[in-house]
């Protein structure tokens, strides 16, 4: 076993996958490394929305040239255009409601605002005490745990070389370019791109990079089969809620309420002071969700940098090492942002810019 | 060290399941004047094996078994051990202070418990193969049998058919004739040479040799056939239990598919053994290992019980199937090891025979160790996954298309991820994967655990939300 | 016909519940699948996606195959125990 790769991807979620079909397709032998099983980290686990109306003005490109992708992989991930609402509840979320979507719109988003009367002709079940809406018909959401058996389909048909449980313990600078350890293990890359979400901070301090990343633990819920409650997917104006109803009946209850861990111990855990709100600002939106059992609830890691953009481009300004990692909206925009990757590897024009690693950081505003 | 040091609220010891092995630890550590709250989703104590008979029943025969646990009622009865009972833990959770989180869905209104220290004694669940028509009703669980008996004294109706594996199938059998029902035929992948093998360990336990025995000769006296080395290849019928054909078997227990035999039922009582109910373990973060003299995944546990998570503790046959007479000397064993790191004293729990009846218990749980021919069982149509109807089809597929852990097989295909939490098909699932991967079942590894470990009513975990409550956190960047 | 144990058997009062819109039997304390099993209703749902009958299988709480309605919840019978006027449904699934 002396193969040298032109490039290995350590990471095999979206961005890892996505980044590596595109090199393969360009003509380089890559291999990617995954520590569990291809796209069973936060690509895996998180609540699969794939809504305009979270995601950040600035990236809102990136999200429709993804939600495109998403939607183009149809039936294979669960694609479903549904339409989304996003609810306020009293007159300060009505006015954040208005002056973020305002703002989204504006960056190409497709969103209208609605009034809590019209939802309620097409939602019946949600509550009646919506203040204030806006919808955008081209929210959906897809199956987020199809995502490894997409990516590694993919992988098997182009002839991407991958490989599970193979946890880096360690990168070693080598003449032909790197040398990726895991425990005994090893394989020789010429390059490499870390795409490991929230653990790049961990592989970027083995080659002498220090980052700011960071990792947030979402909690996800998932219900039994029920009736239908609802048919559009639904988000909250503080963001602290996500609901939708899948096409089996379960309901998937999201909204970023945190768990407990980092990525250094493993998977984390829920945190039941954080989950019991989450259920409950859940039921406060549908009632009759009181009576449906509750059947799983999980966390995913989402890392992101101080400024909340994400890192995507060279590696300490080094030539031979890249990151992808840190992309808020990372599901939607994953597979768009990966091809883009791709590209600036291979060292061909991107579509649209990315966003260098080696920019100052500083701490985002948070509203 | 001193209990004053903690809240109130807080117990020194959360007792998980008040059969023979968590009913003893309880009372153990209540005597050595811990707070031990004991918490059962059953009526009362005694777990599956010593299961009570349900309100209904007024008046009764009693059997040795019931004996036993009417005892160990009694017994909880005169302690003052703090018992909750039709109350079942869906979460366990580390606190911030060090000890443990313990959320709860029953009739009063606690919603949580802490405790400093955990004591889980959730037992077992049945393992069952799956076969073409398993999912069909009129089929229960062997174990799945027993409690109904026990319970409501109510056999299975009309002709029965017992099949699998271990003493189970005899005890079964035996008591559906007891209660009034009508065994057709025994069906067993045991061979009588497996019983040969087994008893030499039987033999130190001469009253259970002799009760075992009863059983059997019961069922001699009563002229019921008992078809050994066979087992069920499938249950015929449409939309309820009409036949089942048996099938000879290898010593491998693969099907002689020339040597068939249709016989007609309406019941059928199937299981190949017990798994350790591991999930409550799990959930804690403890470490697991594969075992299958101990009926397979089991947490790691030092002598006492003591597990790789500081103040979690497991005893019974959720820490290695070893049966209802090591259970009671496990769970007084794992209070003593939390008198030990709690007060620093060594009540010094007698070893007794010990190594006598887990000897016993291996030597039962070793006849129920599936062997490589049972996957030829399962046909490419059976529903492995009886929540979302997943076929050894699906699940082939998906392994050959790549799906090496048993992770990657349930995101796949959805097989694990209904109200069951995949316990019925956990097991079969990676005897597959192994089969096809040539991996170890460590290497296979098992899904993650997640809360709750029951459905659990979305109202009974949450109470109403005051709306200007909600915490309202930094909003996400624009 | 051996009834052996079951006929010194003193059960307590009995009741009446409905499953399904049908008037049926039960002794007070029991649980659902006790009486439904005694009544020899067996079918106790369909199954969701292959809508193949599915009656009593773990009787433990585990397997969640003998769940049944009651006052719009699902609840598990070989854990819930009837009453007097319950009204006990099949679940449909959407």
């Amino acid at each position: 076993m002396n193969v040298i790769f032109d490039i290995a991807v350590i990471g095999g979620g979206i961005m890892g996958c996505g980044a590596a079909l595109r090199l393969s397709e360009g003509g380089m032998n890559t291999v990617v490394l995954e520590q569990g099983d291809i796209g069973q980290g936060a690509s895996g686990v998180n609540a699969g929305t794939l809504s305009m109306q979270i995601k950040r003005v600035k990236l809102m490109p990136y999200a429709i040239k993804g939600h495109e992708m998403w939607e183009k992989m149809g039936d294979q991930v669960g694609f479903h255009r549904t339409g989304g609402y996003t609810l306020a509840f009293n007159d300060k979320e009505a006015d954040l409601l208005h002056e973020r979507m305002s703002m989204k719109k504006e960056a190409g988003a497709n969103i209208e605002f609605v009034s809590p009367d019209k939802i309620i002709s097409s939602e019946p079940h949600l509550s009646k005490k919506i203040v204030a809406a806006s919808y955008c018909p081209d929210d959906g959401y897809a199956n987020s745990s199809l995502t490894g058996q997409y990516y590694r389909n993919r992988l098997r048909e182009l002839d991407v070389s991958y490989i599970e449980k193979f946890g880096v313990t360690d990168i070693l600078e080598h003449e032909e370019g790197w040398k990726i350890c895991s425990g005994a293990r090893t394989v020789v890359a010429k390059r490499i791109l870390l795409a490991a979400g929230g653990w790049c901070k961990k592989l970027a301090a083995m080659i002498g990079a220090d980052l700011p990343i960071r990792a947030r633990i979402n909690t996800v819920t998932v219900t039994e089969r029920a009736p239908q409650l609802l048919s559009s997917i639904l988000g909250h104006a503080t963001g602290l809620l996500t609901m939708k109803q899948k096409e089996n009946g379960t309901i998937l209850i999201g909204g970023g309420w945190q768990g407990k861990g980092t990525p250094e111990q493993g998977r984390g855990q829920i945190d039941i002071k954080n989950l019991i709100p989450n259920l409950q600002l859940a039921k406060f939106v549908i009632p009759a969700l009181a009576n449906i059992r509750v059947i799983r609830s999980w966390t995913g890691f989402e890392a992101n940098v101080p400024d909340f953009y994400p890192l995507a481009g060279k590696l300490a300004n080094r030539d031979n090492a890249f990151i992808l990692g840190c992309v808020r909206g990372g599901y939607t925009i994953g597979p768009y942002i990966s091809k883009l990757m791709g590209d600036f590897i291979l060292g061909r024009e991107t579509e649209m810019p990315l966003f260098d690693p080696s920019r100052d950081i500083i701490e985002g505003r948070l509203i | 060290m001193v209990s004053s040091l903690i809240g109130c609220n807080m117990y020194d010891v959360v007792v998980i399941g008040a059969g023979p092995a968590g009913a003893n630890a309880a009372i153990d550590a209540h005597d050595h004047g811990l707070r031990v709250l004991l918490i059962d989703e059953g009526r009362d104590a005694g777990g599956q094996v010593w299961r009570p008979k349900s309100g209904s029943i007024l008046k009764a025969s009693v059997t040795s078994i019931e004996r036993k646990g009417n005892q160990l009622r009694e017994h909880l009865q005169k302690s003052e051990v703090k018992r909750k009972f039709e109350t079942r833990v869906w979460h366990i959770e580390k606190s911030d202070n060090g000890g443990w989180i313990v959320g709860l869905s029953g009739p009063d209104d606690e919603k949580q418990v802490t405790s400093r220290t955990v004591i889980i004694a959730t037992g077992a669940q049945e393992r069952i193969i799956p076969v073409n028509g398993w999912t069909l009703p009129g089929v229960l669980g062997l174990a799945g049998s027993t409690a109904l008996m026990k319970e409501n004294l109510l056999p299975p109706h009309g002709r029965s058919i017992v099949a699998g594996t271990g003493p189970l199938v005899f005890y079964v059998a035996s008591e559906i004739q007891r209660l009034g029902g009508n065994v057709t035929a025994i069906s067993t992948l045991n061979s009588k040479l497996d019983w040969c093998k087994a008893l030499p360990s039987m033999i130190l336990k001469p009253r259970l040799l002799f009760q075992g025995l009863c059983w059997v000769l019961s069922l001699y006296l009563k002229r019921i056939p008992i078809f050994w080395r066979t087992g069920i290849i499938t249950i015929e019928g449409e939309n309820a239990v009409e036949g089942v054909t048996i099938t000879k078997v290898d010593k491998d227990w693969a099907p002689k598919k020339d040597h068939q035999r249709y016989i007609p039922c309406e019941s059928v009582c199937y299981g190949q053994g017990l798994l350790p109910e591991i999930s409550a373990s799990r959930l804690t973060g403890a470490d697991h290992y594969y075992d299958e003299k101990l009926g397979g995944w089991v947490p790691t546990i030092d002598d006492l019980g003591r597990t790789s998570e500081k103040g979690i503790y497991a005893c019974g046959d959720n820490a290695g199937i070893l049966g209802v007479t090591v259970a009671p000397i496990s769970g007084k064993r794992a209070a003593q090891a939390v008198i030990e790191d709690l007060k620093g004293e060594n009540p010094g729990a007698g070893q007794s025979n010990l190594k006598m009846m887990q000897k016993f218990g291996r030597a039962m749980t070793v006849l129920n160790i599936p062997r490589s021919g049972l996957i030829k069982f399962i046909d490419d149509e059976t529903e492995i996954c009886r929540c979302e109807g997943i076929t050894k089809r699906d699940i082939d597929h998906e392994i050959a298309h790549g799906a090496q852990s048993h992770n990657a097989v349930k995101s796949g295909t959805r097989c694990g991820m209904g109200p069951c939490g995949g316990r019925f098909c956990m097991d079969t699932v990676a005897m597959l994967t192994a089969h096809h991967t040539s991996k170890t079942r460590e290497e296979i590894g098992l899904p993650t655990a997640r809360p709750p470990l029951r459905p659990v009513i979305l109202d009974t975990l949450s109470g109403d939300l005051d709306y200007d409550d909600l915490p309202i956190p930094g909003v996400s960047p624009l | 016909m051996n009834k052996g144990a079951v006929s010194q058997v003193q059960r307590s009062e009995k009741i009446s519940f409905q499953f399904d819109g049908i008037d049926m039997d039960a002794y007070e304390g029991e649980t659902i699948a006790a009486a439904l099993f005694r009544a020899e209703v067996s079918h106790l749902r369909d199954a969701p996606n292959s809508k193949n009958p599915r009656g009593l299988f773990c009787v433990m709480g585990v397997c969640q195959e003998c769940v049944v309605s009651v006052d719009g919840k699902i609840v598990e019978a070989c854990r819930t125990n009837v009453s007097d006027g319950l009204i006990v449904n099949r679940v449909q699934y959407v």
